[in-house]
């Protein structure tokens, strides 16, 4: 029974994972390993990993901080409408990116409130990063909340309560007793959201502007590569930011499995 | 202590807000558009032969994917939660990965390898099923994107999972099948649902590599996120977002729904109806 | 704990990671500097980024001693209208139709006739036209030929393409033309025949498609990847692949759609940024000689006089050329084909219910 399970499961990755991902691996190496730097060292290419970088470095910070806000909110407290606001965190899985960008053009065009109001001031949202910043917060908001939710609730709140008891004050209890617990949810939930800022593409097409050397991520940039023709391109940005997502996500592995070896020795 | 609610207010105000700015009120802005003409012309927009056929086949490919991941996801979680083997790091770190890929670059690597001319799809062409363009195209780009949510949803439940109610079963002389069955699975039950539930949610959103991977023919193998960005580019907004939000509404309804089977045991009342003064039951670690 | 992560150092290193990467998206500005948007359809992208805003950067330098930064966003030309309504504030719109242009004139960002520039505001020309695998296995020579059973056609979605649309119209004006020739011109002032013929040839060919890209060069790289025997497509998307080597054969059909795409200067952008010089020398310099022929170069047929003559080898002259024109304009066509009651828009729903 067991090697025909464990089969079954290396089949199904095979088939819907490896498959691919080995195919573009190949691809991206086809024409030579010179062909494939050459291309991710174009000025447009290191722009597009840069604007990348900015853009995940800011949603990472922001969409942390709020999401153990929200997660603390929805697993430590009762109120009404909560279910309602349970419900809400995962829509933006459901939206198309076509949607979301459209959304925002919607909320800041400039025959809007916010629009004209902003434009008067002289911000500048939509086609610039500020808009750009806010579809990747949009579509990477659930991966953080939803990994300390059922944490927080699976913890329980023994140890919070002993702490107060003893005299810490809110900041305290979540600084040493709750926080220390949600270390790996809170690195995982990062983790994703990072991984997935990375990999942001249709809102981000939208509401960017898409222009060249200014408004284009690594993802536009590999679009753009595509409807040049220029394959070549396109496969090796594109295997690059496998390549650092994939990296991301086995050092966690790693390192989790080096903590649980810690924890039993 | 005073201090405490202030702090829990404040926390529950920053929140919300939050989640009103950046969640809600984009999606009102989306709601009024739809709307603009009043609601009989909203349930035109959606009843249109164009935008019922794309809803019909969007839900239908949706529940198909959701299906596959249920099973499949859950062979794969228990086996990389139960099992040691070579390998088993490279596989776990996999499962993320869809997370990460850019939609259009799934589609392409799909539309490569099980398209007429790829490796896989060449073949099975000369067999007769045609993936690409077709039903199957969409279902493939769906079980992409959606991988990671049954795995990784079914994990941690598995891990906590004590093995005693387990081992008293085949103890007692029933089959792994039945133990299975009869006890593992109640046990996981919340982790499963949340892993269905997000992998129909996500499906229904799917644009990018559907795109890429489907003929886009309307009314036969066109999805609602296609409908729409089509009715967008024809200048018909209305319809754009009418069938978003009844899109939307669906997943909505499906989120909610699933918080209500999840809850943790021992709150299934609101709120406001629980006696005051008993402390809620948290589950043991 | 062992091996507690300190909060606060990491908030420190994040910090300083955030401003370092900011800092170089912190503009430098050079005090002679001025800035053109552009925003363009995907196509043209090559003609202009490697020929003409440098050849125009030079041009502008010599004459003013000004250095000129062009910001352009190639995208399908539907989209880049969208956006330019939107808000993305292109100080010059080089799109695929006339009509995207319209748009924007509907909402009062062009304020002036831009029709009335010289070649009526159109840079370059094309023709739709098919492309096929080498040796034009399936003998493809006429409109006709795509509505042959077994024949695997490509277009794009007009809902979502500029280019599908000039596709499906060319359709629909050779399916008039050729009634008219069938039935000799006694009998065309027919029009409801005629009408019902072209549906006819819309609908059998509509029958032979499988898929759908969004924009004219995905479908290109649909085409590129083996899907489909013959694609509809302006003849400058195929004359490009075809030069650098690709093995397609390139057939003009004799009733085809001239496809003319124009440039207009975004008057309410141009005095917002203080550019309009510099927007109206550029949108000049297109119809220039050395812009015409980098056009040339990538298969657009040039507007200008002397490149035409230049390339006329290049070009073959189609015997029943059409245009928009002569259909009714873009307001009728749009209207008569693809709108809520239009033909395109029937033939969809009827070749789903026959199943």
């Amino acid at each position: 029974m067991k090697p025909f399970l464990i089969g079954t499961v290396w089949l199904y990755f095979a088939a819907l994972l490896i498959g691919p991902i080995a195919y573009l691996s190949v691809q991206s190496f086809g024409e030579g390993v010179s062909a494939f730097w050459a291309e991710i060292t174009t000025p447009e290419a290191v722009h597009g990993f840069v604007l990348t970088a900015e853009i995940t470095a800011i949603v990472l910070t922001v969409n942390v901080v709020f999401g153990t806000i929200t997660a603390l909110v929805l697993a430590r407290q009762r109120f009404v409408g909560q279910t309602v606001l349970s419900g809400i965190i995962d829509l933006p899985f459901a939206v198309s990116p076509v949607i979301a960008g459209f959304m925002l053009i919607l909320l800041f065009g400039p025959e809007t409130i916010l629009g004209t109001m902003l434009g008067a001031a002289g911000i500048k949202v939509l086609f610039a990063l500020p808009a750009m910043v806010l579809a990747t917060l949009f579509v990477t908001f659930p991966f953080v909340v939803r990994e300390l939710t059922p944490l927080l609730q699976t913890i329980g709140t023994e140890g919070e309560e002993a702490a107060r008891t003893l005299g810490a004050n809110e900041w305290q209890v979540f600084l040493k007793v709750t926080l220390p617990s949600l270390r790996w949810g809170l690195i995982y939930g990062a983790t994703l959201t990072a991984a997935r800022a990375i990999g942001e593409f249709g809102a981000v097409l939208v509401v960017s502007g898409n222009i060249l050397m200014l408004t284009q991520t690594a993802t536009l940039h590999i679009y753009q590569s595509y409807v040049d023709f220029n394959y070549t391109a396109a496969n090796a940005v594109a295997f690059t930011l496998l390549a650092v997502s994939f990296g991301i996500l086995a050092l966690l592995e790693i390192a989790k499995a080096r903590a649980a070896a810690v924890l039993q020795a | 202590m005073r201090s405490r609610r202030v702090i829990q207010l404040a926390l529950r105000s920053a929140a919300v807000g939050y989640v009103v700015c950046l969640i809600l009120l984009p999606l009102s802005a989306l709601g009024r558009e739809a709307l603009v003409a009043g609601p009989g012309r909203f349930v035109e927009d959606v009843t249109q032969p164009q935008a019922l056929a794309a809803l019909t086949l969007t839900l239908e490919t949706a529940l198909i994917t959701t299906v596959i991941h249920a099973v499949l996801g859950t062979i794969s979680a228990v086996v990389l939660v139960r099992y040691e083997f070579p390998g088993k790091w490279f596989l776990n770190a996999l499962v993320d990965l869809p997370f990460a890929i850019p939609t259009l670059v799934a589609g392409l690597m799909i539309a490569a390898i099980y398209g007429p001319t790829g490796v896989l799809g060449a073949w099975l062409q000369d067999r007769g099923l045609a993936i690409l363009y077709e039903k199957p195209g969409i279902v493939l780009a769906m079980l992409f994107v959606t991988m990671p949510f049954t795995i990784r949803a079914l994990q941690p439940v598995l891990i906590e999972l004590e093995r005693e109610p387990e081992e008293a079963a085949f103890t007692l002389g029933a089959s792994p099948w039945t133990t299975f069955w009869t006890v593992t699975v109640p046990s996981v039950l919340p982790g499963l649902l949340t892993g269905v539930f997000l992998t129909f949610v996500r499906a229904l959103g799917e644009f990018g590599a559907i795109v890429i991977v489907a003929g886009n023919i309307p009314m036969k193998t066109q999805v609602a996120s296609v409908y729409v960005y089509g009715e967008i580019e024809s200048y018909n907004p209305r319809g754009a977002t009418s069938v978003s939000i009844a899109i939307l509404a669906v997943s909505f309804l499906a989120l909610v729904l699933l918080e209500r089977l999840t809850r943790p045991p021992g709150e299934r009342m609101p709120a406001l109806l629980r006696p005051r003064g008993r402390a809620p039951m948290t589950v043991a670690s | 704990m062992k091996g507690r992560i300190s909060l606060s150092r990491i908030a420190g290193r994040v910090s300083v990671g955030l401003l370092l990467l900011l800092l170089p998206a912190v503009p430098i500005s050079a005090e002679d500097a001025r800035e053109l948007i552009l925003a363009a359809y995907s196509v043209p992208k090559e003609a202009y980024e490697r020929k003409i805003i440098p050849a125009f950067q030079r041009y502008w330098k010599q004459r003013t001693g000004q250095t000129v930064r062009v910001r352009s966003s190639y995208g399908a030309s539907g989209a880049q209208a969208r956006a330019i309504l939107g808000g993305f504030e292109a100080d010059v719109a080089a799109l695929s139709l006339e009509s995207d242009l319209d748009q924007i004139a509907k909402a009062g960002a062009i304020s002036h006739d831009w029709r009335k520039g010289p070649h009526g505001g159109v840079i370059t020309t094309s023709v739709v036209a098919f492309g096929t695998r080498k040796g034009n296995p399936k003998g493809i020579a006429t409109w006709e030929d795509l509505a042959r059973p077994g024949v695997e056609v490509l277009y794009p979605n007009p809902k979502t393409s500029g280019g599908a649309m000039w596709d499906i119209v060319a359709i629909y004006g050779a399916g008039l033309k050729l009634w008219a020739q069938q039935v000799g011109p006694g009998r065309s002032a027919d029009g409801a025949a005629a009408e019902a013929y072209a549906a006819g040839l819309l609908k059998r060919i509509q029958r032979n498609v499988k898929v759908m890209d969004k924009s004219g060069r995905e479908s290109v790289t649909t085409f590129e990847r083996g899907i489909g025997d013959v694609i509809v497509t302006y003849e400058n998307e195929l004359l490009p692949r075809v030069w650098s080597g690709r093995p397609y054969e390139i057939i003009v059909p004799s009733e085809t759609l001239l496809i003319e795409n124009p440039v207009a200067v975004v008057d309410r952008h141009v005095d917002r940024h203080k550019v309009r010089d510099v927007a109206e020398a550029f949108v000049a310099f297109l119809h220039s000689d050395e812009a015409q022929a980098a056009f040339a170069e990538l298969g657009f047929r040039p507007v200008n006089q002397a490149a035409t003559v230049r390339a006329r080898g290049a070009f073959p002259r189609p015997a029943n050329l059409f245009t928009i024109a002569d259909l009714g304009g873009w307001d009728a066509v749009r209207a008569r084909l693809f709108g809520p009651q239009g033909l395109w828009t029937k033939t969809v729903e009827e070749l789903a219910r026959d199943g």
